[in-house]
């Protein structure tokens, strides 16, 4: 059991720890995100709704104040076309003015004052009054029939100019040192019947409308500014005051028909709302003003700021607890990775160096075969030049020149082994190079076939061949003549008597297969899994010349150049071989040279 | 259409009536007649056969529309004992005949014709009076007496439109006109004498006329 090393620990742990960093930044960075996001919603939701409130009320009153004003116009346009009145004006009897308008006025005049609930649906009149066709006030025989008015505000009455259309004005009265009155005036111009002009206008005043915050459910307020004075009753003086000083302000720096702003009032944050009721009017700009205040919607602004707060920390500390598991989550694999790699590590290490020493056992071992034949190259070149010295002698008897000619034959056969040992040492000590070309394999199988008669010892055979000429593979000429050579002698060597070669060869896709069988005793089933050892020979056939190099110097040639060789069968008198070479393609001047 | 023609002959005879009873109590003594024609505004150049006389106030003048003209001799005349009773009355929303010439003293009364209530008042100064609603078949018929010569402009309270003349002359001497503007006033007192014209309420021509006994004079009033 490997465990993983302090190193790796430590790594691991590093790991975890960024990644749980990483993720709460992420996580609260979303949070926060979506924390804003909800705030601004919030805050746009309650600003729309505090909106839509305020223009709901405001759209309400202005209707009613809306109704109220038509009434009351069409009221003062009804009464100026009465034929009394016109009679009066019309037919020089100005003293009859006021005792024929107190007889048509007398529903708008007499009657209690109505409270302030009933005042919306209300025409109930404060005073009247007729203009001459100067635009002076007529004075009233009797005041107090017609309502009473101070001079102050008897004065602003008058015009310099009669309208010629419906007007409606407001004017200020201090009925006694501490509260001021303001009066909503409609004038309805009078026109003669003989010559269509302007000859009086009636003024009837009334009391403005006015919410008195009770009947509204948000606490709406309004009243009217008029002679940079502001008008409404259901706030204090002080606040009042300071309305005014705000609306001054407004006024005096903006020209828009209406506008809202937010002012304090008490540390109240108020909508104040205000619109010119009167414009071109001949009297005063006045303009409505209506107090909305803030502070309910304020407040439940702030509990949703609170609410989405602590939301938020919740999510934030969730989000925590679940990067914390998930980083925890995500390291295990990792831990086990590095188990695995540690494992793999320790397991490289020992191949490594498990390599380095067979790279050494194998790298002496060539060097030793290399050594060894060349050491043994030399003392076999002495032997058989004194051996050829002594059969160039003519004294001996005529039997020591067969046991040297014997000898001779075996100092060649030493050769042969010696030079497939040092061919076999530059193999494995992968020192041989090739030098590829394109080599013509039925040239050279012909030819071998044609030495194969020649050799001594060989018993005859008949030789079947079927391969197209002309068959090209890739591989050094030298080392593929080898292989061929190889496998044609051995099927010779182990035929019998009468026996038959069969070579084939032909072209399968991007290779070339030769087989060669070839008649005789098959080899043994134990022997034929070490057909390929080095120095193996069938231990049956032990007449037979050769040192039992040859199969295992052609697989290693053939898989050098690509290939294999493979036994193939070896039963019931047949033993077949094969062995693949790669495809060349046939180049002309190769060709040339090999044929 | 029907009715218009009947408004224009129930005016034209209760004028003719008016003249012929204006005629009666004096045609023993005075024996002078005197015609003419009083030039009137065209204010209509198209013949209308069927147009409804009313009054009408142009640049604060009223008039009758088609113009109308009250012919009259301008002079102190005794009083007669006893005066008759004039008419106006209300039909279709209108005062039947919208002009009227009574003499000083005269009562005038005003049938309501029509199935509405009116109000006839008049705040003029040379008579202030209110009727008050009163429907057709209130008895008697709310009349007034004229006492003082002047143009007293006659109103209803319920129906604005309305307005009718009541001429209040100090002379038993007058004629309304025919819509040409033709003329005739006869059984005149001889003399020398302004003839008067009413064209409307700002102009009042004149010519002085001398009368004769047994002869027909001629006036225009170009």
């Amino acid at each position: 059991m490997i465990s993983l090393s302090e190193a790796n620990q430590r790594s691991i742990a590093r790991f975890r720890r960024k990644l749980s960093t990483a993720m709460v930044l992420v996580v609260s960075a979303i949070t926060i995100f979506a924390l804003y996001l909800a705030q601004r919603n919030a805050t746009a939701t309650a600003t729309r709704d505090l909106q839509q409130n305020f223009q709901t009320e405001l759209s309400g009153l202005h209707k009613v104040q809306e109704l109220r004003h038509a009434a009351l116009v069409e009221r003062c346009r009804a009464l100026a076309e009465k034929p009394r009145i016109h009679a009066a004006l019309e037919d020089n009897a100005l003293d009859l003015l006021y005792p024929s308008a107190k007889d048509e006025l007398r529903d708008l005049m007499e009657g209690e004052a109505p409270t302030a609930q009933q005042e919306a649906g209300s025409l109930h009149a404060r005073f009247y009054r007729f203009l001459d066709s100067n635009g002076a006030v007529l004075p009233p025989p009797n005041p107090k029939d017609v309502g009473e008015l101070s001079a102050q505000a008897e004065a602003q009455l008058s015009l310099k100019q009669l309208p010629d259309t419906k007007q409606i004005g407001y004017i200020g009265e201090n009925t006694d040192a501490a509260e001021e009155t303001v009066h909503e005036i409609v004038v309805a111009p009078i026109f003669s019947t003989g010559t269509g002009n302007v000859i009086s206008a009636l003024i009837v005043g009334f009391k403005p409308f006015e919410l008195s915050g009770k009947g509204t459910g948000a606490g709406m307020a309004s009243g009217i500014w008029a002679n940079n004075r502001l008008y409404l009753p259901s706030l204090s003086k002080e606040r009042r005051a300071a309305l005014g000083i705000e609306m001054e302000k407004a006024v005096a720096n903006s020209n828009s028909a209406q506008s809202n702003f937010v002012v304090t009032l008490n540390a109240v944050p108020q909508l104040l709302f205000y619109r010119r009721v009167n414009p071109g009017s001949p009297f005063p700009q006045a303009y409505e003003v209506c107090v909305y205040p803030l502070a309910d919607s304020m407040a439940q602004l702030h509990r949703l700021r609170w609410q989405i707060g602590g939301a938020g920390m919740l999510l934030l500390v969730g989000g925590f607890v679940a990067s914390h598991f998930v980083a925890r989550r995500f390291a295990i694999p990792v831990q086990k990775l590095a188990l695995v790699s540690e494992k793999n590590r320790a397991r490289r290490r020992r191949a490594d160096i498990a390599l380095v020493s067979t790279r050494k056992k194998l790298r002496r071992s060539a060097r030793y075969s290399a050594d060894a034949s060349h050491q043994l190259k030399s003392p076999v070149t002495v032997l058989r030049a004194g051996l050829e010295g002594l059969l160039a002698r003519d004294d001996f008897k005529p039997d020591v020149y067969e046991e040297l000619s014997g000898l001779l034959h075996q100092t060649h056969r030493l050769t042969g082994v010696i030079e497939d040992l040092l061919l076999l040492a530059r193999m494995d000590a992968g020192h041989l190079q090739l030098d590829s070309e394109p080599v013509n394999l039925s040239q050279l199988i012909e030819e071998w076939l044609d030495d194969l008669g020649a050799l001594p010892d060989s018993p005859e055979v008949k030789i079947e061949k079927e391969f197209p000429p002309g068959l090209y593979v890739a591989g050094e000429r030298q080392y593929t003549s080898l292989i061929v050579q190889n496998l044609l002698e051995n099927a010779r060597k182990y035929n019998r008597p009468d026996g038959l070669i069969r070579v084939n060869a032909h072209k399968n896709g991007n290779e070339i297969v030769l087989t060669i069988g070839n008649t005789g005793s098959p080899i043994g089933q134990h022997a034929q899994a070490h057909v390929f050892d080095r120095f193996h020979r069938g231990g049956t056939v032990t007449n037979i010349s050769g040192h039992g190099l040859g199969l295992n110097l052609a697989r290693d040639l053939a898989r050098l150049h690509g290939g294999d060789l493979r036994l193939i069968c070896s039963e019931n008198d047949w033993t077949e071989f094969e062995v693949c070479f790669v495809s060349s393609p046939k180049t002309a001047n190769r060709s040339s040279q090999n044929t | 259409m029907g009715y218009h023609l009947i408004s224009i002959i129930t005016m034209r005879r209760l004028a003719g009536f008016t003249t012929v009873a204006a005629l009666l109590p004096i045609s023993v003594l005075a024996q002078a007649t005197v015609e003419g024609r009083v030039g009137l505004t065209k204010s209509h150049p198209a013949p209308v056969v069927a147009q409804r006389y009313e009054i009408v106030t142009r640049g604060g003048v009223l008039s009758t529309q088609p113009p109308l003209a009250v012919v009259y001799l301008d002079g102190s005349f005794r009083k007669p004992s006893s005066q008759p009773t004039k008419q106006i009355a209300q039909k279709d929303l209108a005062f039947v005949p919208p002009l009227l010439p009574v003499q000083v003293g005269t009562r005038v009364e005003f049938p309501n014709l029509d199935d509405t209530y009116h109000s006839i008042f008049s705040y003029s100064p040379a008579k202030r009076f209110d009727l008050g609603r009163y429907r057709p078949e209130e008895r008697p018929i709310p009349s007034e007496v004229f006492n003082i010569p002047g143009l007293v402009t006659l109103r209803c309270d319920i129906h604005e439109h309305m307005r009718g003349l009541i001429l209040v002359l100090d002379t038993p001497y007058f004629v309304v006109t025919d819509a040409d503007g033709r003329f005739r006033l006869s059984g005149l007192p001889f003399g020398r004498y302004t003839l008067k014209a009413w064209v409307d309420s700002k102009t009042t021509r004149e010519q002085p006329v001398e009368l004769k006994s047994g002869v027909t004079s001629h006036v225009d009033f170009p």
